[in-house]
């Protein structure tokens, strides 16, 4: 650009930085922004609750566990089953508090029973191995960030449970919670399923037949379910066909995408916080129908 | 991480506290109005705090933040543009001294709302072009049309003074 054009661009950035806001303004928008983040403290409250009644029930069924499995042995007589195979324990591991601090972690372990040996109980004692160590490794993660914020001056409070998603025959899948609250509410799931057949862990594209576009018939469901959901209740929004923020829309599950297998044997996809909606939505789940999937299962 | 989140609590936080005026000089340039201009940095500055969870990359918090200012922009134009034509409201362009800059200040002000933008946010507010794109939520290639485009507006009217500049030399 020549020396005139920069000169009169000059003149009308001059102009164009003119206004300025007043104090008046200046001191509604520093409210408006407090009660944007107390609106926010709210949501993650809400969630704090759901947080513990989570973890209120999976203390039920890790209780309940030991009963339901040994009469699912009995039921099942001297067939080799290695739905017996496999126990979950938990332990309570890093425990805190003082006034503004609050740590519950207690962590599953995956337990095999020992003295059997063949092929796929080796699998299955080293895929409990496998599971184990990242559940530690998650564990140890978060237990950090906490010790690490205990000198700071805000409130913090994590919780870490388990859930023992018990349904099939076939799988069983393990739900590990952790949940965080401070000046905001974040809750993280991790899923860890396992083929009880072959003591295999088992992602998502195992379940369905090799050449088989699994991924976009799935997320096709879920941006259909989306949809319906978003037209029958207001209050429910999913980050699709938005056009304000094309970039946030969901598009399609990826291979590292959580699920779980459901006692009617139905593929239920979990998305965490923020994944596919806006934060306050929490963790979402969306239960892919039998018939859309069918032909493509193995 | 939770501890990421906090962090980036504050960041959105503190962006907001320095580049208010920066956000309320863009809304004035659209909606010519200070009650106007001062509502959509509040709502915007309301927005970006309550949903400052949903930004993903804390590196665009910058951008992120203005992209939220001037999707608030364009809400307010369209429910005014309806208004306005119910009530007659004129543009009121307050230019006091600059007498010479008044047709450069229409043309800008008579461009499409989105070559407004993108020349305002590139020589006015120093922002580089795929930030732009960002904040506008259009494509790299788009942007730089836009900004050809209005540049070669504003250089038509640049021509006509520079050249009114010199007759009055002559004179």
């Amino acid at each position: 650009m020549s020396n005139n054009d920069d000169k009169n661009l000059k003149l009308l950035k001059e102009q164009y930085e003119k206004p300025v806001m007043s104090d008046k303004a200046v001191f509604e928008m520093k409210q408006r922004m407090e009660q944007g983040k107390e609106e926010k403290r709210s949501m993650s409250k809400k969630k704090l609750f759901k947080g513990l009644a989570i973890a209120a029930a999976a203390v039920l069924t890790i209780l309940i566990l030991p009963n339901i499995s040994s009469e699912v042995a009995q039921a099942m007589g001297n067939i080799p089953v290695l739905g017996g195979f496999f126990k979950v324990i938990t332990i309570r591991d890093y425990q805190y508090e003082d006034e503004r601090n609050v740590a519950d972690v207690v962590l599953p372990e995956i337990k095999t029973k020992e003295g059997t040996d063949n092929s796929v109980t080796d699998t299955g004692k080293k895929t409990a191995d496998e599971i184990n160590a990242k559940i530690r490794e998650i564990a140890n993660k978060w237990v950090e960030e906490f010790k690490s914020n205990l000198e700071g001056e805000g409130y913090q409070n994590i919780t870490i449970n388990s859930e023992v998603i018990n349904s099939t025959e076939d799988y069983f899948t393990l739900k590990l919670i952790c949940f965080w609250s401070g000046g905001s509410g974040y809750e993280e799931n991790h899923f860890y399923t396992i083929n009880l057949n072959t003591g295999e862990k088992v992602e998502l594209a195992d379940l369905f037949k090799e050449g088989n576009d699994y991924k976009r018939i799935i997320s096709e469901n879920i941006k259909k379910q989306m949809r319906e959901q978003m037209a029958a209740d207001e209050g429910i929004l999913y980050w699709i066909d938005n056009e304000e923020y094309p970039e946030w829309n969901f598009k399609e599950i990826s291979d590292d995408t959580s699920f779980y297998i459901n006692e009617n044997g139905e593929v239920v996809i979990c998305f965490n916080e923020g994944d596919v909606a806006p934060a306050s939505m929490g963790t979402v789940e969306f239960t892919i129908p039998m018939d859309v999937v069918a032909n493509i299962l193995k | 991480m939770f501890r990421r989140k906090k962090k980036q609590d504050e960041i959105i936080e503190q962006i907001i506290l320095k580049k208010y005026n920066s956000y309320y000089r863009m809304a004035m340039s659209f909606v010519h109005n200070e009650a106007d201009a001062a509502d959509i940095v509040q709502e915007g500055a309301y927005n970006a705090i309550k949903n400052s969870d949903s930004l993903k990359h804390i590196e665009f918090a910058e951008t992120w933040v203005y992209r939220i200012m001037m999707n608030e922009i364009y809400k307010r134009l369209n429910t005014k543009k309806v208004k306005s034509i119910d009530d007659g409201d004129f543009i009121d362009l307050q230019v006091e001294d600059k007498y010479e800059n008044i047709d450069l200040m229409i043309a800008l002000d008579s461009m499409p709302d989105n070559d407004k933008a993108v020349i305002q946010l590139k020589y006015f507010e120093d922002l580089k072009l795929d930030e732009i794109a960002y904040i506008l939520g259009e494509n790299l290639s788009t942007v730089k049309s836009r900004l050809y485009r209005g540049l070669k507006k504003l250089r038509c009217k640049m021509d006509d003074l520079n050249m009114k500049g010199g007759e009055r030399h002559v004179k």
